[in-house]
């Protein structure tokens, strides 16, 4: 009788042992999947400030005026030759 | 007689027979031996106790110490936008190349070459850098992330790489004052970067984790202690507005050979600083050939004598204690004024004027005749509650009080000077400042840098009316009859007062000159206040007329219409005479 309860006993022992095991590689893999995932956002938090950066060099009021100027040959508006639309129509 | 035992054992005789074992020996010596063998297992065990059980800390340190790292979590430094969100300052991730010199020089030469081609250095200052006793040194800091792949790809010994930032400027030289720059350590030297350090700045955090074989992180052993990045700071500079007061400030700059020159505009509503500029500037990226004159914030830390920008105040403080009226006749011929032992003048006589020709004229005669019949205290009440003499409350490093002396001490030709701006030093923006009553009905508003969301409470300084009668005087000042008829500009309504003022070279008046010309627009509804100084204009012109006006039109007529303020005049034509009135120095 007793010898019986003992192999199950142990028998239970074993099995919760492996999945221990089995859940402490699961959570490993987890947290470098989590690792990983943080880290891409870091680099797409860096990549968006490079973006903004990029873009605040892009859009340079000197650049903006120079590229008009000599490759859309435009000029600046000037009040006599705007045609104002004030509110209400009149 | 043969030995027995020798003869025995020579022949292999039993164990049993063994004579050795018939010898008796005395109990306590195999005592001894089971005693010492029992002590020793004693020792041990107590041993395993005392590491196991008891001090446990430093083997579990030793153990920890062989799987567990701290990593420290970099927080980076807030941006700085301007009031539309576009970066003016950005923290890029860069990283630092270090060096152990004595593997490096293990290293076959042409990789050193390579190595030097690669950080932008000739070969000899890299040598000149490993040929040293210390066991770590800096190569060349915030390199970029291209550049340090290919030398990880170098694959030299002893070369190491930690991450650091860099700061990013796009704006470059146009919003060199107004942000300032980090050094190398990212730590804020100037400007608002220097103003809002605490608050730029982040908190950098840490982690412990354990590293598996392939160090690769696996666990958290404590909480992690997460980084606060530094805030992100909205500055009340609209972009647009600083590109264009830079450019059209540079051009009369050159135009005018001029020494120096600063601008700043203000929204008339909130206090906001939309734009500061100052010139000679320079390039917050690249900092290798500053000088002193380029890093100068002329709005803020630099003062000078103001001149006739300053009329409207005494003006104001005659109309408001009711002792003239706008029309009130004022005897100005034969344009000079004698006051003790001094005389003043102006640079042409103009007879009788009214209160508003005065400052429409710019007399000084005019004006020094109104200011002696005020209180010197009345004055100085004025000017300080304005703001001059007093220290700008705008956090920004180094921005100066100017100086106004006490009343007490004023004589009669001292008021009659300070009421044409002589004898009374303050900084651009103080001047800027102080025009916000007349474009604001009377009251004043603070200042700010910062984004600000609604519009403060005002102190009221002058009354309604008293405000709207100067800004009929500084609107005709700024008229075809007035000193600055170059300031109009077409479709709105402009009001101003230029300032044309000797510069003091050692205690005496030299003959250099500070134009300067303080305005704000469209006067039936204003929005801003422009003031413009230009420092030693050498190019034949000097009255502020000639060389300020000219950009606070230009400036304001740009600025208005990025703005997208209607426009409250049909005059699409402006006329400006040949030879308009000069102001009186």
């Amino acid at each position: 009788m007793s010898g019986k309860v003992n192999a199950i006993l142990t028998a239970a022992l074993v099995t919760c042992a492996l999945f221990v095991v089995n859940s402490q590689y699961q959570s490993r893999r987890l947290f470098i999947e989590l690792e990983r995932a943080q880290a891409a956002a870091k680099q797409l938090e860096i990549e968006w400030a490079q973006l903004q950066l990029d873009q605040s060099t892009l859009a340079k009021h000197a650049r903006i005026e120079a590229n008009a100027r000599r490759d859309l040959n435009m000029v600046p508006v000037t009040p006599d030759r705007t045609q104002y639309l004030t509110m209400g129509g009149q | 007689m043969r030995e027995p035992s020798r003869t025995a054992a020579g022949k292999g005789v039993q164990f049993s027979a063994s004579p050795v074992l018939a010898l008796k020996l005395p109990v306590w010596r195999s005592r001894v031996v089971l005693f010492a063998l029992f002590a020793g297992f004693a020792a041990l065990a107590g041993r395993a106790l005392w590491l196991q059980g008891i001090s446990t800390e430093f083997l579990q340190k030793q153990g920890a110490s062989r799987y567990a790292r701290t990593l420290e979590l970099p927080a980076t430094r807030g941006k700085i936008t301007d009031r539309n969100g576009q970066v003016l300052a950005s923290s890029m991730p860069v990283k630092a190349v270090w060096a152990i010199p004595e593997d490096v020089l293990e290293a076959p030469a042409e990789k050193i070459r390579e190595l030097a081609r690669l950080l932008d250095m000739s070969e000899k200052d890299l040598r000149k850098k490993l040929d040293s006793d210390r066991t770590f040194v800096y190569l060349k800091r915030q390199v970029e992330q291209d550049v340090t792949d290919k030398v990880a790809a170098l694959n030299v010994p002893g070369i190491g790489m930690r991450r650091e930032y860099k700061r990013y400027y796009p704006d470059g030289d146009v919003m060199a004052h107004v942000v300032g720059f980090t050094n190398v350590e990212d730590i804020g030297q100037e400007g608002m970067e220097l103003a809002f350090q605490k608050n730029l700045a982040g908190v950098n955090g840490s982690r412990r984790v354990i590293k598996d074989r392939l160090g690769r992180i696996v666990e958290d052993i404590e909480s992690v202690r997460l980084p606060h990045d530094g805030k992100d700071l909205a500055l009340s500079i609209d972009r647009k507005l600083q590109y264009i007061a830079y450019s059209h400030l540079k051009e009369a700059v050159e135009k005018h050979k001029a020494k120096a020159a600063a601008m700043v505009i203000l929204d008339v509503k909130t206090g906001e600083v939309l734009a500061l500029v100052n010139l000679p500037t320079y390039n917050p990226n690249d900092r290798s050939k500053l000088t002193g004159a380029q890093l100068r914030n002329r709005v803020m830390t630099d003062t000078f004598e103001p001149g006739s920008t300053l009329k409207p105040f005494p003006i104001a403080l005659a109309l408001e204690n009711r002792l003239v009226t706008p029309l009130t006749n004022i005897q100005t011929a034969p344009g000079k004024l004698t006051i003790g032992k001094a005389t003043i003048g102006d640079a042409h006589p103009h007879g009788v004027l009214t209160v508003q020709g005065v400052l429409q004229k710019s007399s000084n005669v005019g004006t020094a005749k109104l200011a002696l019949q005020l209180q010197p205290q009345q004055m100085w009440d004025m000017f300080t509650t304005v703001g001059f003499g007093q220290q700008p409350k705008l956090g920004f490093p180094g921005a100066v009080a100017g100086r106004v002396r006490p009343y007490k001490s004023w004589k009669p030709i001292e008021q009659a000077t300070m009421s044409y701006g002589h004898g009374i030093s303050t900084s651009l923006i103080q001047v800027a400042h102080s025009y916000m009553i007349f474009a604001r009905d009377g009251d004043i508003i603070p200042l700010t840098l910062q984004k600000a969301g609604d519009s403060p409470i005002g102190q009221r300084v002058i009354s309604e009316k008293t405000a709207r009668d100067v800004r009929v005087m500084l609107e005709m000042a700024a008229g075809p009859e007035g000193t600055a008829p170059k300031a109009q500009v077409p479709g709105y309504r402009v009001a101003g007062k230029t300032g044309t003022a000797h510069k003091l070279v050692g205690g005496q008046y030299a003959n250099k000159y500070v134009s300067s010309f303080v305005g704000f627009a469209p006067v039936s509804d204003p929005r801003i206040v422009v003031a413009v100084m230009v420092d030693e204009p050498s190019n034949g012109f000097h009255y502020g007329g000639q060389v300020a006006a000219p950009v606070f039109s230009a400036v304001t007529a740009n600025a208005l219409r990025a703005l997208n303020v209607p426009p409250d005049s049909t005059v699409t034509d402006i006329i400006v005479p040949a030879n308009p009135v000069e102001e009186s120095m």
